[in-house]
């Protein structure tokens, strides 16, 4: 079980406020993504939910209780830091040991735990190691080793893999992923990274300025955003947005258009010259330089389309996204 | 320093400083083992002639060198003790957000700075005198007899003094290795179950670890050498009560002007203070590794 309802919680630091009100259901089993750019206050949302930080107002129910001022360990919630936070000064095995032992299990019963965990993890082979004489993958699988022997009613995951180079973090993603698929409990992971974000969740928070813009899977979020925000957010290479007279056409004050979404052809709406052009292999990013602005195009990978080519762009109508003047989609 | 050739240079740059060092060592020492191989005693003029180890065999059979002995690691265990404990201490309550910490910081400071001499003749005179110190007048405000620290607990009062002294320095490096510590660590013993004490003894303490071997280490070597607040107080005594090895080898050599007795007491001292060393290191070096 882990179902953790926020009502009305609400954050102040001094007179700083840094989470307005706000309210939020999570469900049993499922794998949230808090995501939003830096200083949006998701860490601190995290930290509310873990008992780490003093809520300024408003309860958090953990399976129907009021956990409001229950100290973290009381929770019954596990969290994996940025910085992994292994005690250095033990070895992997006592890490993971360690919150059995202050539960004050029985010795045999924290050692089959431990060992099942690290055979889960694929740690068996150095458990008698300090964490550091590991890597940070290594490391990275420690710290989510002592968050699954609680067997908590949810994990917390603060950013875990922006300390690990592009390969491993693919890697790690896709390991975070199957221990949900196999463990079936709630999952709270905190991200800037929207990749990560869209790969990994069920249901996708995406937070600005400590405010909750938009909670939905990621698809939904991808197809119907509902602010300017969300759209630009959401999706990569990000949306283009265009206003005034073209935005006009479309009886909105700014329209988007997603560069997967624009078909480069000899005629078209826009016309353009190439700047930049990425060929990805699979793919080709064209940066085109129209009369509305620059554009980004997502082209196939076979498009022949160099720097300085005139080019004609065509938006695909039906996937297009309209805004008013507060940025609300229309 | 990655050739050959800047290697030699930077050997070269080292060596005066090296050969300068070498030599403030080797000369002293040196001609310490000469002279405690002498009879020379300066109330004698005339020839010094060669002893043999007579001089050695005069002091280990000093009535007064056991207890000298015994008085010296009881002084230093004792400082090590009152210092490590009540440094930890106060730099747990220092690392506290408080009103005034930085006033507070320099208050806890300010022991260090004052002289050894200072010190010991301000807490003979002012506090522990039992007709004028404060400790006499508050056993007067409550009703019980003043007690005459100096010659009551003359061991304990240098102990107590000397500890006030290197409270401070104990404190200051304990502290800013406490403020070192990954307070994401803490947050995950705290998510981890760890209540207070559990996170100092098994978060905390270990991490000072380090800091607290620097700490026992360089009091070691300076506590082995106290003098001036013994000399300023008791005199060593009452009787030898409060006489350290350095106290000693003072009182043979200059009391008594015999240069070579005072100087096999000098290489006695600096035998026992590797002794010290070695034993240290075998415990807690091994902290200063990784």
């Amino acid at each position: 079980m882990g179902q953790i309802e926020l009502k009305g919680v609400t954050k102040r630091f001094g007179d700083a406020e840094v989470i307005p009100p706000l309210d939020l259901q999570i469900n049993d089993g499922e794998f949230v993504v808090f995501v939003g750019p830096s200083g949006c206050g998701k860490s601190t949302l995290l930290r509310l939910i873990a008992g780490l930080e003093d809520v300024s107002g408003g309860t958090i129910n953990i399976d129907g209780r009021n956990a409001t001022d229950e100290r973290p360990a009381q929770r019954g919630l596990a969290m994996v830091f940025q910085s992994y936070a292994l005690y250095p000064h033990m070895s992997v095995r006592k890490n993971i040991a360690f919150p059995l032992k202050m539960a004050k299990m029985s010795k045999a019963e924290i050692d089959a735990k431990v060992d099942h965990a690290a055979k889960v993890l694929n740690l068996s082979s150095y458990i008698d190691r300090r964490p550091g004489q590991l890597s940070g993958g290594q490391r990275q699988r420690v710290a989510i080793g002592r968050a699954i022997v609680r067997s908590p009613k949810a994990f917390l995951f603060d950013e875990p893999l922006s300390n690990l180079d592009a390969a491993l973090r693919v890697n790690m993603r896709l390991e975070i992923s199957e221990l949900h698929n196999t463990l079936k409990t709630t999952m709270i992971y905190v991200t800037h990274d929207q990749v990560e974000a869209m790969t990994m969740a069920d249901k996708i928070v995406v937070l600005q300025a400590g405010r909750i813009e938009q909670v939905g899977s990621p698809l939904e979020l991808y197809r119907s955003p509902k602010n300017r925000f969300v759209a630009g957010f959401i999706g990569s290479p990000k949306m283009n947005f265009i206003g005034g007279a073209e935005a006009a056409k479309y009886n909105a004050f700014e329209i988007g258009v997603r560069p997967e979404h624009i078909a480069v052809g000899p005629t078209g709406d826009w016309q353009g010259r190439v700047t930049v052009s990425e060929h990805l292999g699979s793919d080709t990013f064209l940066h085109v330089e129209t009369q509305h602005g620059l554009i980004n195009v997502r082209a196939g990978g076979e498009v022949g389309v160099h720097h300085g080519d005139t080019v004609w762009l065509t938006p695909d109508r039906s996937q297009m996204h309209r805004f008013d003047q507060q940025g609300h989609a229309l | 320093m990655a050739t050959q050739a800047s290697r030699a240079a930077g050997r070269l740059m080292i060596s005066p400083a090296v050969i300068v060092l070498f030599l403030w060592m080797i000369v002293p020492l040196g001609m310490t083992i000469y002279f405690s191989f002498l009879r020379y005693n300066l109330l004698i003029p005339g020839d010094h002639a060669f002893a043999g180890f007579e001089n050695y065999q005069f002091f280990f059979t000093d009535p007064n060198f056991w207890p000298a002995l015994i008085n010296t690691l009881l002084l230093v265990g004792g400082v090590l003790l009152i210092t490590t404990v009540g440094g930890i201490l106060l730099a747990l309550l220092l690392d506290q957000p408080m009103f005034g910490q930085g006033i507070v910081r320099v208050l806890v400071i300010a022991p260090f700075f004052v002289m050894p001499t200072v010190s010991a003749l301000v807490w003979k005179n002012m506090f522990m005198n039992p007709v004028n110190g404060i400790f006499g007048w508050l056993a007067n405000v409550f009703g019980v007899p003043p007690y005459d620290f100096l010659s009551q607990a003359p061991l304990l009062s240098i102990i107590l003094i000397v500890a006030w002294q290197w409270l401070p320095f104990a404190t200051l490096i304990l502290l800013t290795a406490l403020q070192s510590l990954d307070s994401e660590q803490l947050e995950a013993a705290e998510m981890d179950g760890a209540g207070p004490f559990s996170r100092f003894f098994h978060i905390m303490l270990p991490h000072l670890s380090r800091a607290a071997t620097v700490v026992i280490l360089i009091q070691t070597i300076f506590l082995l050498s106290i003098f001036a607040e013994i000399l300023v107080t008791t005199n060593g005594g009452p009787g030898n009560a409060s006489t350290n090895l350095t106290y000693l080898v003072y009182s043979q050599s200059l009391l008594q002007y015999d240069v070579g007795l005072g100087s096999a007491g000098g290489i006695v001292a600096v035998i026992l203070a590797n002794i010290v060393a070695i034993f240290l290191m075998r415990m807690i070096g091994k902290n200063l590794e990784a």
